[in-house]
């Protein structure tokens, strides 16, 4: 709970957003108590109308408020509630809106260009699932809640008008259902609930564990092991799950006992005040039935509450990212227009990411335009790191970098206009063709379309989609295959039409023959471009016209094909490792 | 409404019957509550003294209290069942699993899998509880009230049954109306959401075309559109609640309405009228419940088909027909596979055909051909994973499939990703030999070059790794699933499935050198597009198309110079200096 509470202190994603839009939220909060206090009304006016009505009053007319009341609380209680629940949902979905833009520049800002493999898919459902947890959080938790304090003070205060002494009760004992009951549920869970999701998460990893790694569970022979060991997990699951529900079953009974002794007061209170006159009785029907519809609102606190220590995470998780991102916000060097020569120069850089050995150490290397260069070397070697530093990514911690002789941390505004990037995963996006291969050019006519997808053969494949260009990629491009997508991507970057292309392992992932043909297309489209193409094995290197080899913070090795295979005897023999037989 | 496949369960037809024995009193008390509180607010408005209606004031708030009590006790009777029905169901699907193996697991999704057994049995679990309490409820209560409510005036009662159709009409009218409409936005709808986690998705590509910054603003257009498209569904959507909400509201208004007029003609007195006015709530309240958690009812429903429809896929039995003869793999074991066939299911074609193979002792076999040329599938067929046609004889036994628990007992399977499992470097490594003392894993780990990586770790063998813990490089988890196999002497059969697809040619050598001793004493059975490998094999099938086209010794296919010879003339790429 202590978390709880200090979460929300520091919070500025979730609760700051209550005062932004306040005017629509009074309206929700408003809609909200109109609901109940219609539902309340028309039980309080219909009491009262056949109290009255059983007087037998000689004229119709006497009783005529109430009945026009009856029915104006009758149509109004479902016509609020209606209101209620756009108006909410549009307030939601508002800031949702503003949520989603804030989010995605955050996670901007902290994006290289080179494709990051900690970056998963599944840590960006993961933020979108925040987001619709706090949808819920407003939905289910905190207008609910304001809605049911909001009745609680404005009908004991009410009630006051009447006999201070009754609202003062009222109230001591609705605070029971509004406030002591909310917080005790919040206590419990708040400590239940870590419990809760340390098991949750065991339960996932195991599960996890048991379908991703099946083959060995069955080939181990082990099957028996494995649904044990899941049952017992989902045991002390359950046991935590009927504890949860044992204390929700007595809360909500405790909570309906106290609404049936506070209409108990209710009904004493108006004898009391009104049971004394011919007219006064008709009262006491109309406070003995006033509370039963409100029930729900005043209930619904505690079980809102009751979730909160749920959302806590998701409210942690998004302050931290904002944090997180601040402190990247570096100190922006003043940007420059893109040069015209395109040499690329790095002078004695070094390099080391923080708190770990160094990647480089005086590194010098000079690619001149137009030249076609492969970088190898093992994983973890620093072949990515290369790319980044080129691209501006990373700034070295000593030396530097220049492209056409201007430093690179100059060029990032403009740096789309002279470098492009090729990498293993590149993104095709849930639209139209079309639409995927303009980002790379957002002017570009269909016939200059046309014209890259004969160069990278696809003419004839999108010719035959339903569609032609307007068909849809369908999610992440599932639609076609491995080296269909390179293709595409490869279609974009010609139209991008930079001076330089970084090629990060596009073609890991594809069989050899395919592989192949995919890499000719590469050399052949980009021929006049200058090329760094890093890549873990050999298919190919003979299309390039200077290979290094990245090892030990520096370059181990350098020259063109022809020089290493005659020269260097590990590159002969991998080379004919890589060729096989 | 309720899955006839419920009362199927142990215990359901006595947690049923005993939450309907609870139901029916409960709903008698629901009565006496009107009653008696009709009962006191008629007798305080006829000025009678308080004290004088303690007692009905008393049984009002005991039946009350009576109410609440046994909703609890409803709990309390079908959580526990639910409980047990969905641990039941659970277990079974976890078992399941296990029986269908990885083939088939991948096929139904394997993320879907994972939530099926998670989300899906809790959506089960609340739908069990919530909804067959609503369900009783909503079967029983009103009627015991409309019952009663006759007793006092009939006409009242038949207004109030006349009124309870029309609500369910309008109720599935206007759901019938969102749900048209809804599917017909339904694609815009899913585009627009699915938006946000695409955009994330597509963030390094969109920095890398220089266009992420300027994606800020279409982000939030995107998601305004999304809002408008919602609010359009949700407007129509939430119709049909309105549609009950006034209804119900509107009926006990007009009730009201109604007793007044009675009561001003004197037909009826005040207490019968307050009674039918407080239980007219009390009528409509179950069918309200129920229509709030009807999306509950969908969810559990579908997530109780799919669970069920998972149980009832069929599984490979007859897994004990085979017997192994000898102590595990031997030189003179023989597997001969005779006019096998395969096809997918909801394929017609087929993925593998008329295979012919005849394996012996501890040949080493290389499996070569392009993408989907099937080689994939022939060694989940060795692997016992699928089920195929034709003849297979494992030692001169004849068996239906090769999910034999004595052969796969010999087998060990090196994929393209082997499996971390999130747990310690020594339950990693010993995976299929418990039993292995410490001494052994760390000789195993020095002999496939994992010592300087294990230096490092924190807590040595303790270290947990996989997902979410100390994370391995694609060279690393293939070292360590070379080590399981190391430590495991028994078995003698391998299967490889493109190893060392990911690594870099310098780590594919250098593990290539600490994988040729293993080979040894072992079937080797190795699927590559490398094909320096092939120079190690005693015999090579190539593969086209689903079936193998050419096999012999390398030497015998180089002479052959057929579709292998094209092939690898293809791998070999670009030569500029021949």
């Amino acid at each position: 709970m202590h978390d709880f509470w200090e979460t929300i202190k520091h919070d500025h994603w979730v609760f700051p957003y209550l005062k932004k839009y306040k005017a629509l939220l009074a309206l929700i909060i408003f809609l909200g108590f109109m609901t109940f206090f219609c539902g309340g009304a028309l039980m309080f006016t219909s009491g009262y109308l056949i109290s009255r009505s059983a007087q037998k009053p000689e004229n119709i007319l006497l009783v005529y408020a109430p009945i026009v009341l009856t029915r104006a609380f009758g149509i109004g209680r479902p016509s609020f509630r209606y209101a209620e629940r756009l108006t909410s949902h549009n307030w939601v979905l508002r800031i949702v809106s503003v949520f989603r833009k804030r989010l995605y520049e955050i996670v901007e800002s902290g994006t290289k260009s080179i494709y990051a493999r900690v970056q998963t898919g599944e840590m960006f459902n993961l933020m979108a699932n925040d987001l619709f947890k706090i949808e819920n959080m407003y939905l289910r938790v905190i207008f609910p809640s304001i809605i049911g304090w909001l009745l609680y003070i404005v009908g004991s205060i009410a009630l006051g008008v009447f006999s201070p002494i009754a609202a003062l009760i009222v109230l001591l004992v609705l605070g029971l259902n509004t406030i002591v009951l909310p917080l005790i549920t919040l206590a419990i869970m708040g400590q239940r609930d870590a419990q809760q999701k340390q098991v949750e998460s065991h339960i996932y990893t195991d599960l996890t564990d048991s379908v991703m790694g099946l083959q060995d569970w069955i080939l181990a022979g082990r099957t028996d092991e494995l649904v044990q060991r899941q049952e017992n997990d989902f045991k002390r699951l359950g046991t935590l799950q009927t504890k949860d529900d044992h204390f929700d079953w007595w809360r909500n009974f405790t909570s309906e006992i106290i609404i049936g002794v506070v209409a108990l007061i209710l009904i004493i209170f108006a004898t009391i005040t009104f049971g004394h006159s011919q007219l006064g009785v008709n009262w006491i029907a109309a406070f003995g039935l006033v509370l039963f519809p409100i029930t729900d609102a005043l209930s619904s606190i505690s079980q809102g509450f009751g979730e909160l220590p749920r959302y806590t995470d998701s409210i942690k998780r998004l302050n931290d990212m904002d944090q997180q991102s601040q402190s990247e916000q570096n100190q922006q060097l003043s940007q420059v227009e893109a040069p015209i020569a395109n040499e690329i120069k790095l002078n004695a850089v070094n390099f080391a990411y923080a708190n770990s050995e160094a990647i480089f150490k005086d590194l010098n290397l000079t690619i001149a335009a137009g030249e076609h260069l492969a970088v190898l070397g093992q994983s973890g070697a620093g072949k990515s790191t290369l790319l980044k530093l080129i691209l501006g990514d990373e700034t070295p911690t000593n030396g530097n970098i220049t492209i056409g002789g201007v430093n690179v941390g100059q060029l990032q505004e403009h740096r789309a206009e002279i470098v492009s990037v090729l990498d293993q995963q590149p993104y095709l996006f849930d639209t139209t063709v079309s639409n995927n291969l303009k980002l790379g050019k957002l002017h570009a006519t269909d016939t200059e379309l046309w014209d890259v997808l004969e160069k990278v053969n696809l003419k004839n494949l999108v010719a035959q989609l339903p569609e032609k260009l307007d068909t849809p990629m369908t999610e992440a491009g599932k639609r076609f295959s491995g080296g269909e997508k390179q293709r595409f991507a490869l279609a974009r970057i010609l139209l991008q039409d930079t001076p330089i292309v970084i090629l990060d392992e596009p073609t890991v992932g594809l069989d050899p023959i395919t592989e192949l043909n995919v890499l000719q297309t590469i050399f052949e489209t980009l021929q006049d471009k200058t090329l760094v193409w890093v890549t873990h094995h050999l298919t190919g290197v003979e299309l390039v016209d200077q290979v290094i080899f990245i090892e030990d913070q520096g370059i181990s090795l350098a020259g063109t094909p022809e020089d290493l295979l005659n020269q260097s005897e590990r590159f002969a023999s991998l080379l004919v490792m890589d060729h096989g037989i | 409404m309720l899955d006839p496949r419920i009362f199927k369960f142990e215990g359901a037809r006595k947690a049923l019957g005993i939450l309907t024995i609870l139901t029916a009193i409960q709903a008698v008390v629901i009565v006496i509550q009107g009653r008696y509180l009709s009962v006191s607010l008629s007798e305080l408005w006829q000025m009678t003294p308080l004290k004088a209606v303690a007692l009905a004031l008393s049984i009002f708030l005991s039946a009350f209290i009576i109410r609440q009590f046994l909703t609890v006790a409803k709990n309390y009777v079908l959580v526990p069942f639910a409980k047990q029905t969905t641990d039941q169901l659970q277990k079974e699907l976890i078992q399941k699993y296990a029986k269908l193996g990885p083939t088939v697991i991948s096929q139904n999704g394997t993320g879907k899998s994972v939530n099926l057994a998670i989300e899906g049995i809790s959506q089960v679990n609340n739908y069990l509880t919530l909804v067959l309490i609503k369900f009783i409820d909503m079967s029983i209560v009103p009627w015991v009230i409309l019952v009663y409510i006759a007793t006092i005036k009939w006409e009242h009662a038949l207004f109030l049954l006349f009124i309870y159709p029309v609500i369910i009409l309008f109720m599935i009218i206007l759901g019938y109306t969102a749900q048209a409409k809804a599917d017909r936005e339904y694609d815009r709808f899913n585009r627009l959401s699915n938006h946000f986690v695409d955009t994330l998705r597509g963030l390094t590509t969109l920095k890398q075309l220089g266009l992420s910054k300027r994606y800020a603003k279409n982000v939030y257009e995107v998601s305004e559109d999304y809002r408008k498209a919602t609010l359009g569904t949700l407007s129509v959507g939430i119709l049909s609640t309105f549609a009950l909400d006034f209804l119900t509201t509107l009926s006990i208004a007009v009730v009201a309405l109604f007793l007044g007029m009675a009561l001003m003609d004197g037909t009826i007195s005040l207490v019968a009228g307050l009674t039918i006015l407080i239980l007219a709530p009390e009528y409509f309240l179950p069918i309200r419940n129920f229509a709030n958690d009807y999306h509950a009812t969908l969810d559990g429903k579908n997530a109780f088909s799919d669970i069920m429809d998972i149980l009832d896929q069929t599984e490979l039995t007859d897994n004990h027909l085979y017997q192994a003869q000898q102590s595990g793999w031997q030189v003179d074991s023989q597997l001969v596979l005779e006019n096998v066939n395969y096809a997918y299911p909801n394929s017609d074609q087929l993925a593998l055909q008329d295979i012919n193979l005849s394996l012996t002792g501890f040949e080493r076999i290389g499996l070569v051909g392009t993408s989907g040329s099937g080689k994939s599938t022939l060694l989940n067929l060795l692997g016992g994973f699928i089920d195929g046609t034709g003849d297979v004889q494992i030692e001169g036994q004849r068996v239906p499939h090769l999910s034999q628990v004595d052969w796969q007992n010999n087998l060990q399977v090196m994929p393209q990703d082997p499996y971390i499992f999130h747990d310690t470097v020594r339950a990693n490594l010993a995976f299929y030999t418990p039993q292995a003392t410490d001494a052994e894993i760390l000789q195993v780990l020095q002999r496939v070059g994992l010592e300087t990586w294990f230096n490092q770790l924190a807590d040595g063998l303790s270290t947990i790794i996989g997902d979410g813990a100390v994370q391995t490089s694609g060279g690393q988890a293939q070292r360590i699933a070379l080590a399981r196999i190391m430590l495991d002497q028994d078995r003698r059969i391998i299967l490889m499935d493109e190893p060392t697809a990911h690594l870099d040619i310098e780590t594919e050598m250098q593990l290539k050198e600490t994988m040729l001793p293993v080979f040894n004493q072992h079937m080797v059975i190795f699927a590559t597009h490398r094909l320096h490998w092939l120079a190690q094999m005693d015999w090579i099938v190539v593969m086209k198309d689903g079936a193998i086209v050419e096999q012999g010794t390398l030497e015998e296919l180089l002479a052959n110079d057929g579709y292998f010879v094209e092939l690898q003339q293809a791998m070999k790429g670009v030569n500029r200096h021949a």
